[in-house]
């Protein structure tokens, strides 16, 4: 079905060149599955390196994010992964579909129709890492500066 | 000659400084309540420190007080500018705890660009950054552009405040006292705060189908970077987002709010007239000039196959621009590829900015008409014969003379700007960013605009990182705090 297999960081660069093309792109949707009263969904796709090595799952620091606006028919979405957030990583996917670059019928958007969509790895859950040092340095410094605060109203 | 500061000058500015701090980590506890309630533990740990050493640093402060409280206007002003700096950097320290930023430098420039509502951001990752986080970067928009030192002087009183909220960049009295106008413009966001992230929430959950809390976070945080035209948004791709022409409708209105100055909420509360203005008039002009620009630009680009895409494109991003937001609908990697007229309107709606003593940066549209009707003026001497008299006068809020003592003030503060804009500008070139990016890019942070064509990113170099840094600080506070900062730095050493 995929016609001409990208990276969301290409179609940013060079999005006239696929308008109205096939294309496939693997990433992991992020933020909200934005149901419309269409039957349809937005959301968005990110084709950074966090989607495959999470900052929190032992990746690194690699700039900003990478992602491109999808839709599709809420039945393409259908038994997925929650989208990624801070304690989620969303589920990594393939789409093909159709690149609409400044869709006139949508007041100049840039989106991914999607056709297909196949998991290629589910989302799941992160865990925090909490430091009980920074605990303790945080409760110190309240706890001195409400000493200060209480011996100031004292005084006075 | 400077005179050397006494130990009470310090003492004054410090405790004045350490009340704003007080409020800083007032302010913190929002995130920290937030992170324990949506379990995000380790932002909630990194927010008590941020609180605690607010906390600290303030109480310290204020224990050193000063054997008189009496604030001249060089005090004021060193005060507005040190509270600048320290809220960013007390602020940071989340930031760089939570992992998202790549060093110390990069979350001081993301705090100070919260501050100065200007949006620019070196935050890495933000679509898996925590919610508490999102809310804190937000908070510190709607603490900069609501002011700190309006949010002290609703609260607290003390002679010579006054100087703290001119220091601060405004020029409005709405009503005689300071405190009373001070919690006019906190009473002006409530209003437009509950309406907007009503309004928000309703047309995120019945429009783009969110879930109903995800509905009302969106709309609170992108409540308080249109309102105080700050820029940084939730998600990484703005406002482009949420595809969602409804939203954008919002947003576009909030971020007219915010353009306006508090002087106009407040006529406009009272069901007066603000279209006699000059700054009322001139603004409508240029945002109509630049609007205009940009479309022919991106029309004769064949940007867009449809009036109504070029139309809603352009009038959000030139919006946006103008009134100092900094939000997009498109990705920066487009935005570098408008050139000609419609780079030409875009960089131009950023220089000019929104309204005085509103949260918009730039130039201003009052000096901005004041400068064309002075360049009238002398024209009009010119031209007209020998002793004519021409009248110098203008309406703003009732009729106003523009006396000479005025036009210089103008010219000064708007010399400053192209300066400033000219400086970080040449930075950029002696960077290798091309000519076109790095004029963009200046501008973009001295006017606190934060809009990027993508010069912007955590690898630029450190020297640019802090001359934005920099341009967004003496930008937001029209210069003369910054140099009165300077001249107490200087004659600490040097004074006699």
């Amino acid at each position: 079905m995929a016609q001409t297999p990208t990276s969301a960081s290409t179609l940013l660069n060079s999005p006239e060149e696929f308008n109205g093309k096939q294309v496939t792109v693997v990433g992991e949707l992020i933020g909200d599955y934005g149901l419309r009263d269409d039957g349809t969904i937005w959301t968005q796709l990110n084709g950074d390196p966090y989607a495959t090595a999470p900052l929190r799952d032992g990746g690194r620091l690699s700039g900003g994010n990478i992602g491109i606006g999808v839709h599709g028919a809420a039945a393409l979405f259908s038994g997925l992964d929650g989208p990624g957030r801070y304690n989620r990583v969303g589920p990594v996917v393939s789409v093909t579909g159709t690149w609409r670059y400044h869709d006139p019928d949508r007041g100049g958007e840039t989106y991914l129709e999607i056709e297909v969509l196949e998991v290629v790895r589910r989302g799941y859950p992160l865990k925090e890492a909490v430091s009980m040092g920074t605990l303790l340095v945080g409760s110190l410094l309240v706890l001195a500066a409400a000493g200060v605060l209480v011996t100031i109203r004292r005084r006075s | 000659m400077l005179l050397r500061p006494t130990v009470n000058d310090i003492r004054l500015i410090s405790y004045n400084v350490a009340r704003m701090l007080l409020i800083s980590a007032a302010a913190g506890l929002v995130p920290l309540a937030w992170a324990v309630l949506a379990g995000e533990l380790a932002p909630a740990t990194d927010f008590l420190v941020m609180v605690g050493l607010f906390a600290l640093l303030g109480a310290l402060g204020v224990a050193w007080k000063p054997a008189h409280d009496r604030l001249d206007w060089s005090h004021g002003m060193v005060v507005v500018a040190l509270i600048w700096l320290v809220v960013p950097v007390v602020g940071s320290l989340p930031m760089i705890l939570s992992g998202n930023f790549g060093s110390w430098l990069d979350a001081f420039f993301d705090a100070m660009s919260g501050i100065t509502t200007t949006g620019l951001t070196l935050a890495q990752d933000i679509d898996h950054m925590a919610t508490s986080m999102i809310l804190w970067r937000h908070i510190l928009h709607f603490l900069g552009g609501q002011g700190i030192i309006i949010a002290a002087l609703s609260m607290f009183s003390g002679a010579g405040t006054a100087t703290l909220y001119f220091g601060e960049g405004r020029d409005d009295r709405i009503y005689p006292s300071v405190r009373s106008t001070s919690r006019f413009i906190w009473l002006a966001a409530i209003v437009n705060g509950i309406a907007g992230i009503l309004t928000l929430t309703l047309v995120a959950y019945l429009d783009l189908g969110f879930s109903f809390l995800r509905s009302f976070f969106h709309a609170a945080t992108i409540f308080m970077a249109a309102f105080d035209t700050g820029g940084f948004a939730p998600q990484s791709t703005s406002i482009g987002y949420y595809h969602s022409a409804p939203f954008e409708v919002v947003i576009a209105m909030l971020m007219i709010a915010g353009v306006m100055s508090f002087g106009v909420h407040f006529a406009l509360w009272r069901r007066r007239s603000v279209m006699g203005n000059l700054e009322t008039k001139t603004i409508l002009f240029t945002f109509g000039g630049t609007l205009l620009l940009t479309m022919i630009g991106l029309a004769a680009a064949r940007a867009y196959g449809s009036a109504a895409g070029l139309g809603r494109q352009a009038f959000f991003q030139v919006l946006s621009a103008h009134s100092g937001t900094g939000f997009s609908t498109i990705p920066s990697s487009e935005l570098a590829t408008w050139g000609g007229l419609a780079f030409g309107g875009m960089t131009i709606a950023m220089a000019l900015g929104g309204m005085a003593s509103s949260t918009a940066g730039g130039v201003k549209s009052l000096r901005v008409g004041l400068t064309i009707k002075s360049i009238a003026s002398q024209v009009k001497q010119v031209l007209l014969p020998e002793g004519a008299v021409i009248s110098d006068r203008f309406i703003q809020n009732g009729p106003r003379h523009l006396t000479d003592e005025l036009k210089q003030g103008v010219m000064v503060i708007s010399l400053l700007y192209v300066g400033l804009y000219l400086f970080g500008g040449g930075i950029g070139l002696a960077a290798h960013v091309p000519l076109q990016d790095a004029l963009f890019e200046s501008i973009s942070a001295a006017a606190n605009v934060g809009l990027s064509v993508g010069v912007t990113s955590p690898s630029m170099p450190a020297v640019l990182k802090l001359t934005y840094a920099f341009q967004m600080w003496a930008g937001r506070l029209e210069f003369i705090s910054v140099f009165a900062l300077f001249g107490f730095l200087w004659s600490l050493g040097r004074g006699k």
